[in-house]
């Protein structure tokens, strides 16, 4: 019994610690003053899971490094960048990734979110990998028509889910 | 002189104070005080509360009255360093100053309400906004009734343009950016057709990415409306509180 505990037990951390969120680039949009910069780097350091956030004022992006193993969840960067009073209009994550197979319409959980290739090359995604988030609210008006277009390929893409998120690789 | 379309951060809260030193004819001061508290209750509304203090009255500083302000943004379309955005606002005013000209201002002058409409747009840094609204003055209880004779509703219009002038090239949170701004503001009594129309050229200077200070300038191009003193320094000071409320 003991055995089988500490045998659960190992696979469950090697689970966690094989997949996890490093840190984002996020670019903010309808913003180009240093003060609409300021507002939206409080409203982000103000997030539990963020550990540090790195403005660069000339582009109107945030580099957002996460706490390591504590879950992420990408939802909230959108939150409150709109909170701010702008919107999101690039959001590429870092993953730590462990043999992960990346083809269309296909997904993988991590920390109860479900992230779900699109608009992806086939591979097998190990290590430190930048994903695009594609969804409404994380991509400019102008992308998220064109993804919409694609509903035919892409099923899952229309389906606002809170907990799911469609991905591409770069 | 005027808002933007845009609001204030959710949660986050603002005091201002806004000088204005305006001239009559024959050159005597009009002081005015307007203390403000402003509420960034959401990304789309925000509510602000503002006191009236001049020194018209005979015997020196009195207060005058107070006003509530409310803006929705209805509308945002957000693009890389740019936006489009229209919000509607409201005032309601109280005053209980004597009424001693034919300009309609519920923000110090007379009580009544204002309702209007405002747009935005910002390209990299220069903004355009524009604004259109109805105001309609009451009584300035206790003592003072709106003359019957004069028009007690107007339509008000204002454009500005501003263009962030420095810094060229951030570096940090703490540069001083310096704006520019240029404002047209016009009222048009709707009984009489009386109207008249200013220009406000002003600076702003923004310290450490939080507070903020206006200096304008606001001449009448034209009148044909008794104004009492229409042309002054306007001198504003103003401090945001990110994240102030859970």
């Amino acid at each position: 019994m003991k055995k089988l505990l500490s045998i659960t037990l190992l696979l469950f951390i090697t689970t966690i610690a094989n997949s996890q969120i490093i840190r984002a680039e996020l670019t903010a949009t309808g913003l180009t003053c240093s003060m609409c910069s300021k507002a939206t780097y409080n409203q982000l350091i103000s997030i539990a899971e963020v550990e540090k956030v790195e403005p660069d004022l000339n582009n109107t992006t945030f580099i957002i490094h996460f706490k390591s193993n504590t879950p992420v969840t990408i939802s909230n960067l959108k939150k409150k960048v709109e909170d701010a009073g702008f919107a999101v209009g690039e959001l590429v994550v870092l993953f730590k990734l462990d043999k992960q197979v990346a083809e269309n319409n296909t997904s993988f959980l991590l920390d109860n979110n479900t992230y779900t290739f699109m608009d992806t090359k086939s591979s097998t995604l190990s290590g430190e990998v930048k994903l695009k988030i594609l969804d409404k609210g994380f991509v400019v008006d102008k992308e998220y028509k064109k993804f919409l277009k694609m509903t035919k390929q892409y099923p899952s893409y229309v389906n606002t889910n809170k907990n799911t998120y469609h991905i591409k690789t770069l | 002189m005027t808002e933007p379309a845009s609001n204030m951060p959710a949660k986050s809260f603002g005091i201002r104070n806004m000088n204005a030193f305006m001239f009559e004819a024959d050159g005597k001061l009009n002081y005015h005080n307007m203390p403000e508290i402003m509420w960034g209750i959401n990304k789309k509304w925000m509510i602000h509360a503002q006191g009236f203090i001049s020194n018209r009255q005979e015997g020196g500083f009195e207060t005058e009255g107070g006003s509530l302000y409310a803006k929705y943004r209805f509308f945002s379309e957000d693009n890389l360093k740019s936006h489009f955005r229209m919000a509607l606002y409201g005032r309601y005013s109280l005053n209980k100053a004597d009424i001693h000209q034919q300009e309609l201002e519920t923000m110090g002058h007379n009580t009544g309400y204002e309702a209007g409409f405002i747009a935005t747009q910002l390209l990299h840094k220069v903004a355009i906004s524009s604004s259109l609204s109805y105001e309609r003055a009451l009584d300035n209880n206790p003592n003072y009734k709106f003359p019957i004779t004069e028009s007690n509703s107007a339509m008000n219009y204002t454009l500005s343009v501003g263009k962030l002038m420095l810094p060229k090239v951030y570096t940090s949170y703490k540069q001083v950016n310096v704006n520019l701004m240029l404002e047209l503001l016009g009222q048009r009594l709707n009984e009489n057709q009386k109207s008249y129309l200013d220009i406000a050229p002003s600076v702003q200077f923004i310290i450490n990415s939080q507070a903020r200070i206006d200096l304008a300038y606001r001449q009448e191009l034209y009148s044909t409306m008794i104004r009492t003193a229409p042309n002054g320094v306007i001198l504003k000071l103003e401090y945001t509180f990110f994240n102030a409320f859970k």
